[in-house]
């Protein structure tokens, strides 16, 4: 039997709650006193990447530390939205659609060549994504990634649609309510398939025949269990994470880059308006050539500075961002409201 | 024969309730038992059938500092905002469970409102709010924002449990001499004591799981495990999700246990 009584809890936790809520406070003024930036980092890898490589590395030649937040885009946007005099972080993470609204509402302050040297080795394309507002840090390419037991898997995206809707092979679809989908699945099969950014009809009567043989995905790992589960055979996926769960132990996942192109997606690094001064030696790091290169070996995705050699397998594997095909990202970002109003309507009726 | 099938024709009802209920509690369960089992995967990666098992994934919630930090970000949070909110709420349920004023009744379904609408709507909001008041994305921001969801529960309960009291206990009580302060000691909070711990348990398991809310305030020394787990599954699929899942589950189930031995879950809710 437990000694506990109704009055030694109410008694722990009212002392427990004093504790709690100094040593809460014992943070924040720590935090307040110290030389730091706050920087922002995707969970997993890619933070564990970024405190380990990109932080020693700033902070090295700096002496400021950086404090990592880890979370997504969307959240990081809302508290600089909120705290635009006083930002509570320096660097911004971001996808491309965001930081192209980061840079028109001015979340963000334009890339400054002078404050950060390394942006002489990386190629003016990531920098005009984002019309300067930020600049590219790592991609990824969105092909075909497939089971080893398709014997004669899709070497092109339009060769992927027919094969689905003859019944070839079942895919696995991102769906709408997966951010990248406008992208990475509407824009790519149009332009695949003969339209455009203003033409995505092709993309939609496409998947409208191929959902008979398809599974729709929302979260980003839910293919790579649809593959092993036979729920699926193929699916519209990204370069960098079908190679990171190869090196998992999931021998049987193969990858290929589609003979119209993979479709680009960046990781987009900003400044934050009226954050720290030191955030532009931080995005110098990020653009190093020796941090970047034990970047790419971690995470298997292509790095932006030009002087970044790939030792093998990392070389055949990362997809050249020459290779790829870059989505007009500004339209789709402004047409995939209606874009989700059309799936809703046809794909998912 | 006859007998025999006019028995289970009687029994039938009883039969489909218990096979009803064991259907529902295998529904309840199976998705539980899975992330259990799943956690002591030994593959690098989330698969069925299971190769082997182990317990690095553990070892993992230990060793990857954001998991173990977030996680007694969140423990902290969920004990602060009950006590927080049970301090403000407790107070407010016993003056509208007997004022017969009308404005009581539209001022109790009036404190039901931060649960009645998208919970993200309503952390987006208090990020605006609490940041234009100067709290920007403090633990005491996170707390607030916490106890503004955790006072519904308590209110309720606490309504709940006090209208159920006859008012003659405490008038009894004031009558034999006993001052305003010990009716209020020895007499009303005695009796709505199961209602304020029902009110608190839920509000306590609420703020650990809670995401929506946490999301907008997360800052490096704030977030809390739901958000940092949102954050990983987005980029790893690793069995480590499942591993620390199985410890929050079983900090959830200590803290039923805790409940459970010191006011027995039946009593809770229910006047003693």
């Amino acid at each position: 039997m437990l000694d506990l009584n109704r009055r030694k809890l109410i008694r722990g936790l009212g002392a427990g709650a004093v504790g709690l809520a100094t040593g809460g406070l014992r943070i924040g003024g720590a935090h307040a006193q110290s030389q730091a930036i706050t920087v922002t980092a995707f969970g997993g890898i890619w933070e564990q990447t970024i405190r380990d490589v990109m932080v020693p590395d700033f902070t090295k030649r700096t002496g400021v530390r950086a404090n990592v937040l880890i979370g997504g885009p969307q959240q990081w946007m809302a508290q600089i939205e909120a705290n635009r005099a006083k930002p509570p972080i320096d660097v911004l993470m971001n996808t491309v659609d965001l930081a192209l609204i980061a840079g028109k509402t001015g979340l963000v302050e334009p890339m400054a060549k002078d404050k950060v040297p390394n942006l002489a080795d990386v190629p003016a394309r990531f920098l005009d994504v984002v019309e300067g507002n930020g600049v590219l840090f790592t991609y990824g390419a969105w092909g075909l990634a497939y089971h080893e037991r398709v014997k004669q898997p899709p070497k092109s995206f339009k060769e992927f649609v027919e094969g689905t809707i003859k019944g070839r092979w079942r895919a696995s679809l991102p769906s709408a309510a997966y951010t990248g989908t406008p992208q990475i699945l509407i824009w790519s099969l149009a332009d695949a398939l003969g339209g455009s950014v203003d033409n995505v009809t092709p993309a939609f009567e496409a998947i409208k025949q191929m959902k008979a043989n398809s599974v729709f995905w929302t979260g980003i790992s839910d293919p790579l269990t649809q593959l092993e589960s036979g729920e699926a055979d193929v699916a519209v996926y990204v370069d960098g994470r079908a190679w990171a769960h190869f090196d998992a132990g999931a021998k049987w996942i193969r990858y290929v880059n589609p003979t119209e192109g993979g479709v680009m997606q960046p990781s987009i690094a900003q400044k934050v308006k009226n954050g720290s001064d030191a955030a532009w030696e931080y995005i110098n790091s990020l653009l190093s050539p020796g941090p970047q290169a034990e970047v790419a070996k971690r995470m298997n995705f292509g790095v932006s500075n030009s002087k970044v050699d790939y030792p093998e397998p990392l070389g055949s594997r990362i997809t050249p961002w020459q290779e790829t095909r870059w989505p007009p990202f500004e339209k789709t970002g402004i047409a995939q409201r209606e874009w989700l109003d059309r799936w809703n309507r046809e794909i998912r009726a | 024969m006859r007998k025999f099938v006019h028995r289970l024709s009687e029994d039938m009802p009883a039969w489909a309730l218990r096979a009803f209920m064991l259907v529902f509690f295998v529904f309840l369960i199976a998705p539980i038992a899975i992330v259990v089992w799943m956690s002591f995967s030994a593959q690098s990666y989330i698969g069925f059938p299971i190769q082997s098992y182990s317990l690095r994934w553990f070892r993992r919630v230990v060793e990857y500092e954001p998991f173990l930090n977030s996680l007694i970000v969140s423990i902290k949070v969920a004990v602060l905002s009950t006590l927080f909110a049970t301090a403000i709420g407790v107070p407010a349920a016993l003056a509208l469970a007997r004022s017969r004023s009308k404005a009581a009744d539209a001022i109790a379904t009036f404190l039901v409102a931060p649960i009645s609408m998208p919970l993200i709507v309503l952390g987006f909001a208090l990020l605006f709010y609490l940041s234009t008041l100067g709290f920007g994305l403090s633990l005491l921001a996170l707390l607030i924002a916490h106890s503004v969801v955790a006072v519904p529960y308590i209110v309720r309960t606490v309504i709940g449990v006090y209208r159920s009291q006859p008012a003659d206990v405490e008038e009894a009580a004031m009558i034999l001499g006993a001052s305003r302060w010990q009716t209020f000691r020895y007499v009303t909070l005695p009796l709505v004591s199961p209602g304020i711990f029902a009110g608190a348990l839920f509000a306590f398991l609420i703020s650990l799981d809670n995401l929506p809310i946490s999301f907008f305030f997360g800052s490096p020394e704030t977030s809390t495990l739901p958000v940092i787990l949102l954050s990983y599954t987005e980029n790893q699929f690793d069995p480590s999700i499942a591993a620390v899942s199985t410890v929050q589950m079983l900090l959830a189930l200590a803290t039923l246990f805790v409940v459970d031995r010191i006011f027995g879950i039946r009593n809770i809710g229910a006047p003693t």
